[in-house]
C-alpha cells in the first residue's frame, strides 16, 4: 500500500504531559483526509511533527515516503498551514508570492497567482488589513504554489464565515481535483468533512481510535435501538460509543466490528457528524467527566 | 533567501543609514571646524607662551554630550535588531510559515545571523571611526580617550560591544520567543556585563604601574595615562579618607606651594596608580577581544537553543 502517510506510534510529549500517543494511521495518496479530535486531543501536534516542524518522542512518520525532517528534499514535497494563519502582517499578497518564489525551487506562480485573482484578492493590499477569509486564501495560495505533494492544513476554516470556509474548502477541492496532491486537514466543523473528506482519522485524548475511509466509516457506524436490554453481549464484539437508556428503549452508537447477528437490534445507518460526535463526546466522558446518563446506567 | 531579507529588513537598514549619513555629516563638519581652532588658538599661546589655561570649545557642551551618547549605539543594536531579528518571528509565528517553505531552519538561520552580524560590524564600526577621527582635537587638548567614556566610544572596543550586544539580543530572542522580555533581557544584561568588565575587569588587563611623587605634582605619569587611584602616604604608610590634618609645623604656611614643600619634608607623598599611555591599544584589542568572544558564545547558543526548540 503506497500510503502518502504512514504514521507509526507516533507520539509527542512536553515534559510530562504527552500531547499525542501512539497515533498509527495511514493515509492513501490522492485522498483529502479531516483529522477530527477535541481541543487538545493532539491534531496541532501530530501536524506540525509530520511537517517537520517538530520531532517525535516516539514512534515514526513516513510523508511521501520521507521521514520529516529539516531537510530541502523534504520540506519541497509539504506544504503547511499553520492554525494561526501566520504571514508577514505588513506585506501585501505580492510580496507573499514573491516569497513563495524565491524560497521554492518548484513555484508554481500561475498557480497561486490565479487562484488569488479569482477570488478578487486584491495583491496589493497589505495583508494586515485583510479579512480572515482573504487571509487564509493567501496563505492556502501560498501553499499550493509550492506544489506540493501533501498538504497539511490545521483548521484552516475555523475563524472564517461559511461563504468564506465555501471558497476555501471549493479552492481546496479544486486543487486536489488538478493534481496528484494529497490533503490532510484539521478541523472542528464537521459537517465540512463530509463536503470534502473521503477519509476520516479521530484522535481520542492524544491516541488514534479511528483511520478510515469514510464511505467505510459510514458503512461501518450505526445506531441500534431495541427494547431495553443489556449491552454486554454487544460490546463483546463490537465498539460501543454511546449508550441511552430509557425505562422502555435501549439506545447504542455502535462501531460494527462483523455481523450483528441478534435480530432484536433495529440497525440505523448514522451521519457522519453524528459519528465524529459520539467519539468526540466519548473522549470527554473518558477525561473524567461522568455524565448524568452513564451514571444511572 | 537574499530576497526574503531584503525584503524585511530594507527599511531598518534604509533608516540606519540615513541616521548614520546625518551623524556623519554633522561630526565631519564640526570634526575640521574643531580642529581649525585648535591648530590657530595653540599657535596664538605658543607665540604668548599661555598654552597652560587653553580654554576652549567651552559652548559646545551639546555636541559633545552627542558624541559621548554613542556609547549607546551597541545597545541600541542589540535592542532593534538583535532582539528582533529571529524573537519577532517567534512571537508572530511567521517563522512556521518561513520554516515550511524550501528552505532550511539552518539555512534561514545563518543568513539571518550572517546579516545581523555583518551589518551591526557596519555600524559599530562607522560610528566608533567617525567618533574616533572627531575626537582627535579633544584627545590632544585633554589627552583623556584612555578614560571610562572616551575609551568606551573610540577605536576598536566599541564594535566588540556592538557586536555583542546584538548576539545578546538575538539570544534573548531565541530564548523568550518573545520581543519584550527579549529586549528588556538585553538591556538589563548589556549593562551589568559592561559595568562589571570596565570597573573590575579592564583595570588588570596589565598590571599598574604605581608611581611616588611630591605632594601636589599633580599627574605623574606620562599625559593621556589612565590613573586607577591616587593615594597619600605617610613614610611609606596609606591615610585613609585622604584628607590631611596638617602638622603644626606646616600650620603656618603662607602659600599652597610652601605647604606642600613642607609636607614633602615632613614625609608625606602621593602614591599614583596609572596605566600608562602607551598601553592604550593592548587595552583597547583585550576588550575587543573579550566582547568578541562573548559575542561568539551567545550566538552559538541562539543555534543550539533554536535547532533544539519545537517550531
Amino acid at each position: 500500500m503506497n500510503g502518502a502517510v504512514r504514521v507509526e506510534g507516533l507520539g509527542k510529549r512536553y515534559g510530562r504531559k504527552w500531547a499525542l500517543q501512539d497515533a498509527t494511521f495511514d493515509i492513501p495518496a490522492g485522498r483529502v483526509c479531516g483529522l477530527v479530535g477535541a481541543n487538545g486531543a493532539g491534531k496541532t501536534t501530530l501536524l506540525r511533527m509530520l511537517a517537520g516542524l517538530g520531532r517525535p518522542t516516539t514512534g515514526s512518520a513516513l510523508v511521501d515516503g520521507e521521514t520529516p525532517a529539516d531537510e530541502v528534499d523534504f520540506l519541497r514535497r509539504v506544504g503547511y498551514l499553520a492554525q494561526e494563519v501566520p504571514l508577514y502582517q505588513r506585506w501585501d499578497a505580492e510580496d507573499h508570492l514573491r516569497m513563495g518564489a524565491a524560497l521554492n525551487p518548484h513555484w508554481d506562480d500561475a498557480v497561486a497567482r490565479t487562484r488569488l485573482i479569482a477570488l478578487d484578492i486584491p495583491l496589493d493590499q497589505r495583508v494586515g488589513t485583510m479579512s480572515g477569509g482573504q487571509r487564509a486564501q493567501v496563505a492556502l495560495a501560498l501553499a499550493l504554489g509550492k506544489r506540493p505533494r501533501i498538504l497539511l492544513l490545521d483548521e484552516p476554516v475555523a475563524a472564517l464565515d461559511p461563504l468564506a470556509r465555501k471558497d476555501f474548502l471549493s479552492t481546496l477541492s479544486e486543487a486536489v481535483a488538478d493534481g496528484d496532491l494529497t490533503v490532510l486537514l484539521s478541523t472542528h466543523l464537521v459537517s465540512d468533512l463530509e463536503r470534502v473528506c473521503d477519509h476520516l482519522v479521530v484522535l481520542e485524548a492524544a491516541h488514534t481510535v479511528l483511520a478510515e475511509e469514510v464511505d467505510r466509516v459510514l458503512e461501518d457506524h450505526r445506531l441500534l435501538t431495541a427494547d431495553r436490554r443489556d449491552i454486554r453481549e454487544l460490546e463483546r464484539d463490537h465498539t460501543v460509543l454511546r449508550v441511552e437508556q430509557t425505562p422502555r428503549q435501549t439506545s447504542v452508537w455502535v462501531r460494527l466490528s462483523g455481523p450483528l447477528y441478534d435480530p432484536a437490534w433495529r440497525s440505523e445507518e448514522l451521519g457522519l457528524e453524528e459519528i465524529v460526535l459520539a467519539y468526540l463526546e466519548r473522549s470527554r466522558r473518558r477525561s473524567g467527566r461522568p455524565e448524568l446518563q452513564e451514571v444511572i446506567a | 533567501m537574499s530576497w526574503l531579507l531584503w525584503r524585511q529588513h530594507r527599511r531598518q537598514g534604509g533608516f540606519a543609514l540615513g541616521v548614520l549619513a546625518a551623524f556623519g555629516v554633522l561630526l565631519w563638519i564640526t570634526g575640521v571646524d574643531m580642529a581649525h581652532t585648535y591648530r590657530a588658538a595653540l599657535a596664538d599661546c605658543t607665540a604668548s607662551r599661555t598654552c597652560g589655561e587653553l580654554q576652549l570649545f567651552q559652548g559646545w557642551g551639546p555636541l559633545f554630550n552627542l558624541v559621548n551618547f554613542t556609547a549607546l549605539v551597541p545597545v541600541l543594536v542589540g535592542v532593534f535588531w538583535g532582539a528582533t531579528v529571529v524573537g519577532r518571528e517567534l512571537e508572530a509565528g511567521t517563522n512556521r510559515l518561513v520554516w515550511t517553505q524550501s528552505v532550511t531552519r539552518s539555512q534561514w538561520l545563518r543568513s539571518k545571523i550572517a546579516l545581523l552580524l555583518i551589518s551591526s560590524t557596519a555600524v559599530g564600526a562607522a560610528v566608533a571611526a567617525l567618533v574616533t577621527w572627531w575626537s582627535r582635537t579633544s584627545n590632544s587638548l585633554h589627552q583623556n580617550r584612555f578614560d571610562g567614556l572616551p575609551f568606551d566610544i573610540q577605536g576598536v572596543a566599541p564594535i566588540g560591544y556592538t557586536l555583542f550586544a546584538a548576539a545578546l539580543g538575538l539570544a534573548c530572542g531565541v530564548l523568550w520567543r518573545r520581543t519584550l522580555p527579549a529586549i528588556a533581557t538585553t538591556l538589563g544584561v548589556f549593562f551589568v556585563v559592561r559595568l562589571v568588565v570596565e570597573s573590575w575587569v579592564r583595570p588588570h588587563y596589565r598590571t599598574p604601574v604605581t608611581s611616588l611623587g611630591a605632594l601636589g605634582s599633580g599627574h605623574v605619569g606620562t599625559p593621556g595615562s589612565w590613573v586607577l587611584s591616587t593615594a597619600i602616604q605617610v613614610h611609606g604608610r596609606t591615610l585613609a579618607g585622604g584628607r590631611i590634618t596638617l602638622p603644626e609645623a606646616c600650620a603656618g604656611a603662607a602659600t599652597r606651594q610652601a605647604s606642600a614643600d613642607c609636607l614633602t619634608k615632613a614625609g608625606y607623598a602621593e602614591v599614583t596608580k596609572y596605566q600608562p599611555a602607551g598601553r592604550y591599544w593592548t587595552f583597547q584589542l583585550t576588550e575587543l577581544a573579550i566582547f568578541l568572544v562573548l559575542a561568539a558564545v551567545l550566538a552559538v547558543v541562539a543555534v543550539v537553543a533554536l535547532k533544539r526548540q519545537d517550531a
